[in-house]
């Protein structure tokens, strides 16, 4: 049981070719590019999610943090709707692999930082050392805050990948175990299929959720640094 | 593409010999004699395959999803065939874990 529990977190491929691109622009289908004024349901659902998640994530930024409005979107979208296809059984989810994720934090985070240094270098460096330290603890605390600057990519990609492989491990366990439980005994196999309900529904939360506080930390971050 | 020509068949023809060439017709009308033929002559140039992906897709989209009152089908027959595409992929591996004694 051991290896088939990760084997569905292994990149597919097909004799050889990698058809893991195929499932990483795959969500890409679900998104129609709208052509009209008014469009079908479908493009005007989504339209309408776009424009409420987008007035509530760029409130907080000035002009200049606005410019990466389609960037933080297009990642809001896009981790949303890798996590949610996810869900449906037997697919590949590419966000539980570290280094996409790695792939798509790491530029981020270092795009934010380079603008804070480039346009207000001054500012950025002073984020090293908050206000009102006493005067010994300071080449420690610029140490600490050294480090925790360099970890935000790591803690953003980990955090990423750790839930959502950490859901669908859990579903995959909490799946087998009921199934090997109707032949002992009924009762606690309906026990065990409730919780699988209820895992299911947080795992639908957290694919959300997930996709949010990745984009919300990376604007944090930008707003930090315009 | 050369499939979209359709020239009218008066019924009288039918009886012939086929009067159009078979590179021209569309799928249904080509007799079964000349299948190969038919599938040889298609455009397998990257552009070729390319345009009819396109095709494929635009007949979908605009059949189910493009239309006034589309409903939840034309989204959800999308993921069915994504998952069966995935089942399908992943069938040796499920193997090992069907209800047997002895594997």
């Amino acid at each position: 049981m051991n290896e088939n529990l990760f084997a569905s977190f292994a990149a597919p491929s097909m004799m050889g070719l990698p058809i893991v691109v195929l499932i990483v622009m795959f969500p890409s289908v679900l998104f129609p590019t709208p052509s009209r004024l008014i469009n079908n349901r479908l493009i005007s659902i989504q339209q309408w999610l776009i424009q409420l998640t987008s007035k509530q994530m760029l409130a907080i930024h000035n002009q200049k943090g606005r410019t990466w409005a389609l960037m933080l979107m297009s990642l809001i979208l896009f981790i949303g709707s890798t996590n949610l296809l996810g869900l449906l059984p037997h697919s590949f989810t590419p966000t539980t692999q570290l280094s996409m994720n790695l792939g798509m934090a790491i530029p981020l985070w270092a795009g934010t930082v380079i603008t804070g240094f480039r346009y207000k270098t001054k500012v950025s460096l002073a984020h090293f050392l908050p206000q009102g330290t006493p005067l010994p603890l300071i080449p420690m605390l610029v140490v600490i805050e050294t480090i925790s600057l360099l970890i935000q990519p790591m803690a953003l990609a980990v955090r990423l990948t750790a839930n959502i492989t950490a859901g669908h491990l859990l579903i995959h366990l909490i799946g087998g175990a009921t199934l090997a439980l109707i032949n002992i005994s009924v009762t606690t196999a309906f026990i065990t299929f409730i919780i699988l309900i209820l895992l299911t529904i947080l795992e639908f939360a957290v694919a959300l959720i997930q996709a949010y506080v990745f984009t919300l930390l990376v604007s944090l971050y930008l707003h930090d640094n315009t | 593409m050369a499939s979209y020509i359709i020239k009218n068949i008066p019924f009288e023809d039918s009886k012939m010999a086929s009067s159009i060439p078979v590179k021209e017709k569309k799928l249904m009308e080509v007799k079964v004699g000349e299948l190969p033929g038919w599938i040889l002559m298609r455009d397998f140039t990257p552009k070729g395959i390319a345009g009819a992906f396109q095709r494929g897709y635009y007949r979908y989209y605009n059949k189910y999803i493009n239309v006034k009152e589309g409903g939840v089908a034309g989204i959800s027959m999308v993921l069915v065939a994504y998952v069966l595409f995935n089942y399908c992929h992943s069938y040796k591996e499920l193997t090992h874990e069907r209800l047997h004694k002895y594997h």
